[in-house]
């Protein structure tokens, strides 16, 4: 019986540990899993050749993918390479995973594409309705993966106007006037405005401001915010900024760069300006924090000289900004733009260095040349006198590495991440 | 004896031929007038140059066009000039749409029209190559690069000079035709003069109108069933052109005090439906851009034995709109939705009006000193006023720029070894002076770094040779430092999306050119002409367009620019005075030349090849006259044209991978025309089919030009 016991006990624990093994075996897989990390991807590198793309400008524009930006790799060029791209697509484009997404040159319909084998793939197109867009003038939001709203103001400037779409067929959910009012000497609104989506509290906010008519037109009014409620897309609130503040970019939303994003723990940043006195202009980076709608005065997330131009957050806090020294010039041109990495909790920031110098000013104000993937930002550096450099700064530890060389001769406008199609 | 009267009646009854008077007697140099023309007496034989073909001959590299073998047909100048040597006109579509010429490279702002010397644009701002009345036309010429003084002018790439006809008899020419795409084009144009008087008038009227409706191939339209866009065939539906022309001259020739003198009004009215924009995926069903101008000017001439002097005086209100009011989204298929914003941009509607009043004075005087050495001074004062407004635009700024240019020009031309050796010297002076008000922005106009009223001075020169070896070989050079001052919207800005740069140069270029050219008469019944000319261009500070920051302005600019290079040739055979056939090709390479881009790095494109023009294309033409068919003095002229433009590239050549590069496709395109005239030119009926392969036809990416078309015109010309 002791036996029959032990031989049970003996079986039932060999049973157990293989059960458990097997557990182990399964779990193991799991142990590595980060959601955030892409297994299959490529870089698409977006240049022009005649000018600096951004300010509504045609520019010849190529797009060349790699699969590493590693040092390793050999000098990227575009002689007798990558896709030209810019008699159908704009340099001011939507990324989601695989797939790009734009009011195409033609203007006149949304559509989804894939840049592969040199080519231009259309995935799907769809004619507008009622609303209607200009290339590179709208701003959008994910309230989904499969739902993107796109917005922007009116042909007069009069209306905010909003276009849902199903990403995946790109059908027109819904669309409409958003129900704001103008304000008291406002005449005309900004041009796309910013428009963010917070999922933990499920709004959309959008940031715009009024101004008088004309080409020159005044601001009228501080950024202003208005939530909304994503399901129907009623103003839920419309208060101005505390700060006498514009949003850093109007016009193209964040077709280029980014000036918004959400954290880990869900507060909602912008980047703003402000000007002085002398009309110097200072940036801020403003804060909604979670769960509120509006913003945290005593917050200011960048004081350091000059003007934010894009942001993008990296995890634990941190975030790599491309910022200017107006002090060294504003132009388009002008190598007067750095990198910086902004600690949100601390409200420092610290210029990326390699080897422990300052990475060298770049020119390109509308210039997007950074991206993250796998907890890894790659930064290009279009410096005076120098290739063009890409550089790797890994979020972990803090280091910077060096990546791979450009050619010189392109002006360097955007390095993409971009999910190969399964 | 028996000799020189025999000369003298010959002489006599040349002159008769050609409709002359005894004024071209007084002025041996319009005697080149008369056309290439052989005329058999026995064995005594003549040959006449016309005055194109020494026009050709002369010292500068010219092309000379006589109109008078294409009168009859439907054509239009452009498609005239579209034809020959080094000179391509590109297209948007079809009858009155824009146009791009190009001579041996150089287009748009770098080329200036004249007509019988004095700027196009004095008839308003809607009169164009497409327009001109053919009936009035003698001759167009094409200056390559190096432009002659006498016409005054601040060319860089080339003029083109439209000479009319100078008849001294009564006469009418009318003509009517008919055209596929519900085209209907109407000339009327004569000279009557007073019965006792020496008063001459001469009116003319130039009606054309279009649909354009002609079939786009492949274009995209969304279908709702298939629940994607689709290609398909569509027709143009909103491309209506119509312009009309009237004008009416009055004067007197070969009186006491003047051997020309004429006043003149004008009027012009254009109306143009707006189809596309510059991809023809984007349609527009509404816009339309309409002008109308009124014109009075004044022109006189006098011999004064060894100096001769003329003198033209023109004041021209131009008013013209571009019409954008609704909001709709038109397709291809007529059908359209709204829109949030008007067609053209999807802003506001707007009515964007221009004013833009023309005074032009030019004046010369010539002294021939002797048979070997001519001076002439010649001046020109243009004075262009640019008031724009928007009729609904309630945000559009208005701005109001004036902006004069003086242009001084002295010639010494010599000829020696009996007209063998031709060289012309010439220097301009171009000034451009300027009244500024406006002192905003001043950091990025420059305002406050120039005087409020000032002038500025710019120096070109040039010289012109040609040495005749033998009728089979002549050689011919020149080279001019040639100067374009700045349009008023390039300088002043337009008050609402450029800024002024009050500190912009001048465009300046150095044109040389090299030609060979002759005629070989084999034997009475074969002649064989040839011309090859070779050219370079180098254009340094070349205004270009750029863009500020702030507020998406923008804003010219100075910048080194393009070095081009290149050849053309024509040959021509005749047979008899039956059988003709031309043929030309032209090649040329231009070059950036802009070492560095806009950031001061070095450019990917230096040395690269411009792109989006044609840089290699040709013509054939080939044409038969049968000579008394169905009555003694009727002439039948078959003829067949062929035109080769190769591809080319839209963007920068050597990047992107081939398969992915957009180009604009090889266009062979073949004309076929047959041409009946009785009762010595008296009646004319022409039929014509262009594209008769109905190709697919672009000069601009993804603008597709007419396909196969049918054409009939019938004249009439009473002498």
């Amino acid at each position: 019986m002791r036996k029959i016991k032990f031989l049970l006990l003996s079986f039932m624990a060999l049973f157990i540990a293989f059960g458990m093994t097997s557990c182990s075996n399964e779990d193991e897989p799991k142990q590595d899993e980060d959601p955030t990390i892409i297994q299959d991807y490529h870089f698409d590198l977006w240049v022009a050749l005649d000018r600096h793309g951004g300010m509504g400008r045609d520019v010849q524009t190529l797009v060349r993918s790699v699969n590493s930006l590693e040092a390793d790799q050999p000098e990227i060029t575009f002689q007798g390479q990558g896709t030209e791209v810019n008699s159908i697509l704009s340099l001011e484009t939507i990324l989601k995973g695989a797939y790009y997404y734009q009011v195409p040159v033609s203007g006149d319909r949304f559509a989804k594409y894939t840049i592969k084998d040199n080519q231009i793939q259309v995935v799907k197109e769809r004619r507008f309705q009622t609303n209607t867009y200009s290339t590179r003038k709208y701003t959008h939001a994910w309230i989904n993966d499969n739902t993107l709203v796109i917005m922007a103001s009116n042909g007069e400037g009069d209306k905010i106007v909003w276009t849902k779409l199903n990403a995946d067929d790109m059908t027109i959910i819904a669309e409409g006037n958003l129900d704001v009012k103008m304000p008291e000497g406002g005449e005309i609104y900004t041009t796309a405005g910013i428009l963010n989506y917070r999922a933990s509290d499920n709004k959309l906010f959008y940031f715009y401001y009024a101004k008088t008519g004309g080409k020159r037109g005044q601001r009228v009014t501080p950024m202003m915010t208005a939530v909304i409620d994503p399901a129907t897309m009623a103003v839920e609130s419309d208060t101005p900024c505390f700060l006498d503040c514009e949003m850093v970019g109007t016009a193209y939303g964040e077709l280029l760069q980014t000036t918004t994003f959400i954290d880990g723990n869900n507060n909602l940043y912008i980047a703003c300006v402000t000007d002085d006195a002398e009309g110097n202009e200072h940036s801020h980076l403003l804060k909604i924090p979670a769960n509120s709608t509006s913003f945290d005065q005593s917050y200011d997330g960048f004081t350091a000289e000059g003007k934010l131009i894009s942001v993008m957050y990296l995890g634990n806090n941190k975030v790599m900004a491309y910022a200017r020294e107006d002090k060294i010039g504003t132009d388009i041109d002008a190598f007067s733009h750095y990198y910086t990495v902004i600690d949100v909790v601390s409200k420092s920031s610290t210029p990326v260095t390699f080897n422990g110098q300052r990475l060298a000013y770049s020119s390109g104000r509308f210039s997007s040349r950074m991206a993250y993937v796998n907890h890894k930002a790659y930064i290009g550096v279009d410096a005076e006198g120098q290739k063009p450099q890409i550089y790797i700064y890994d979020v972990t530890s803090g280091q910077t590495s060096l990546g791979a060389t450009m050619a010189s001769g392109y002006y360097f406008e955007q390095i993409r991440v971009v999910e190969d199609v399964k | 004896m028996k000799h020189r009267l025999l000369s003298f009646l010959l002489f006599f009854s040349f002159l008769q031929m050609q409709g002359a008077d005894p004024a071209y007697i007084q002025h041996p140099d319009t005697v080149s007038d008369f056309p290439d023309d052989v005329f058999v007496l026995d064995e005594v034989k003549i040959y006449g140059k016309s005055a194109a073909k020494k026009l050709e001959e002369g010292a500068f590299a010219v092309n000379a066009v006589e109109i008078t073998p294409n009168i009859n047909k439907s054509v239009t100048l452009n498609d005239i000039v579209d034809r020959t040597a080094g000179v391509k006109v590109r297209r948007e579509g079809g009858m009155g749409s824009e146009f791009d010429l190009t001579i041996n490279g150089m287009s748009g702002n770098s080329i200036r029209y004249f007509i019988d010397g004095v700027p196009l644009e004095t008839k308003g701002s809607g009169l164009t190559l497409d327009n001109v009345p053919l009936n009035t036309v003698e001759r167009v010429e094409l200056y390559k690069g190096v432009v002659p003084s006498y016409l005054s002018s601040d060319a860089l790439g080339g003029a083109v000079n439209i000479v009319t006809k100078k008849s001294r008899r009564n006469f009418l020419d009318a003509s009517y035709g008919i055209a596929s795409f519900h085209t209907h084009t109407g000339d009327i144009t004569g000279q009557y003069y007073i019965p006792g008087t020496l008063i001459a008038i001469r009116p003319t009227l130039s009606i054309k109108y279009s649909k354009n409706d002609y079939m786009m191939k492949g274009v995209e339209v969304w279908s709702e069933e298939e629940d994607r866009y689709i290609f398909t065939d569509k027709r143009r539906f909103h491309d209506d052109y119509f312009s009309i022309f009237g004008q009416i001259e009055a004067g007197v020739n070969n009186t006491r005090w003047a051997d020309m003198f004429f006043v003149g009004v004008s009027y012009n009215k254009l109306d143009k439906d707006i189809q596309t924009g510059a991809m023809q995926n984007k349609v527009y069903g509404e816009a339309s851009r309409n002008s109308h101008s009124f014109n009075i000017s004044a022109r006189y001439a006098k011999n004064w034995g060894a100096v001769s002097t003329r003198l033209n005086l023109s004041h021209t209100w131009d008013h013209s709109e571009t019409v954008d009011t609704a909001y709709r989204k038109y397709s291809w298929d007529g059908t359209w939705m709204p829109s949030s914003g008007n067609e053209l941009n999807n802003k506001g509607k707007t009515i964007r009006v221009y004013r833009r009043p023309l005074t032009v004075l030019n004046a010369g005087i010539d002294y021939n000193v002797n048979e070997y050495h001519t001076f002439a001074f010649n001046y020109m004062l243009n004075r262009r006023g640019n008031d724009r407004y928007d009729r609904v635009d309630k945000f559009f700024e208005p701005s109001n720029d004036i902006i004069t240019k003086h242009i001084l020009s002295l010639t010494y031309s010599q000829a020696f070894f009996d007209q063998k050796w031709q060289t012309s010297y010439f220097v301009k002076d171009y000034i451009n002076a300027l009244s500024i008000e406006q002192s905003d922005d001043f950091t990025i106009t420059g305002s406050d770094q120039i005087e409020k009223k000032n002038s500025k001075s710019y120096w070109g020169a040039g010289v012109g040779t040609r040495y005749t070896i033998w009728e089979l070989l002549a050689v011919k050079g020149s080279y001019e430092h040639s100067v374009r001052l700045p349009l008023s919207r390039e300088l002043l800005g337009n008050g609402t999306t450029v800024y002024a740069n009050l500190a912009l140069s001048p465009e300046t270029s150095n044109n040389y050119n090299l030609g060979l050219f002759g005629t070989w008469m084999a034997n009475d019944d074969n002649q064989l002409s040839y011309e090859a000319n070779g050219f370079i261009r180098h254009v340094q500070n070349y205004i270009r367009a750029t863009v500020s920051e702030r507020e998406g302005m923008m804003q010219y600019v100075n910048e080194p620019a393009i070095d081009i290079k290149g050849f053309d040739f024509e040959v021509s055979y005749w047979w008899r005075r039956q059988l003709q056939i031309s043929l030309n090709g032209s090649w040329s390479d231009a070059r950036d030349l802009k070492k560095y881009k806009t950031d001061g790095n070095p450019s990917a494109t230096y040395k690269n090849r411009v792109p989006n023009r044609p840089w290699m294309f040709g013509n054939v033409d080939v044409s038969y006259n049968f000579n008394s068919l169905l009555e003694k003095e009727d002439r039948l002229r078959i003829g067949a044209a062929y035109q080769y433009i190769h591809w080319y590239f839209l963007n920068w050549e050597a990047f992107g991978a081939v398969s992915s590069k957009a180009r604009i496709p090889t266009q062979n395109i073949t004309d076929i025309s047959i041409t009946y005239s009785w009762k010595k030119d008296r009646f004319n009926l022409s039929l014509e089919c262009n594209n008769i392969f109905d190709r697919l036809a672009y000069d601009n990416y993804m603008l597709q030009k007419p396909g196969r078309s049918f054409a009939a015109k019938f004249r009439i010309f009473i002498n």
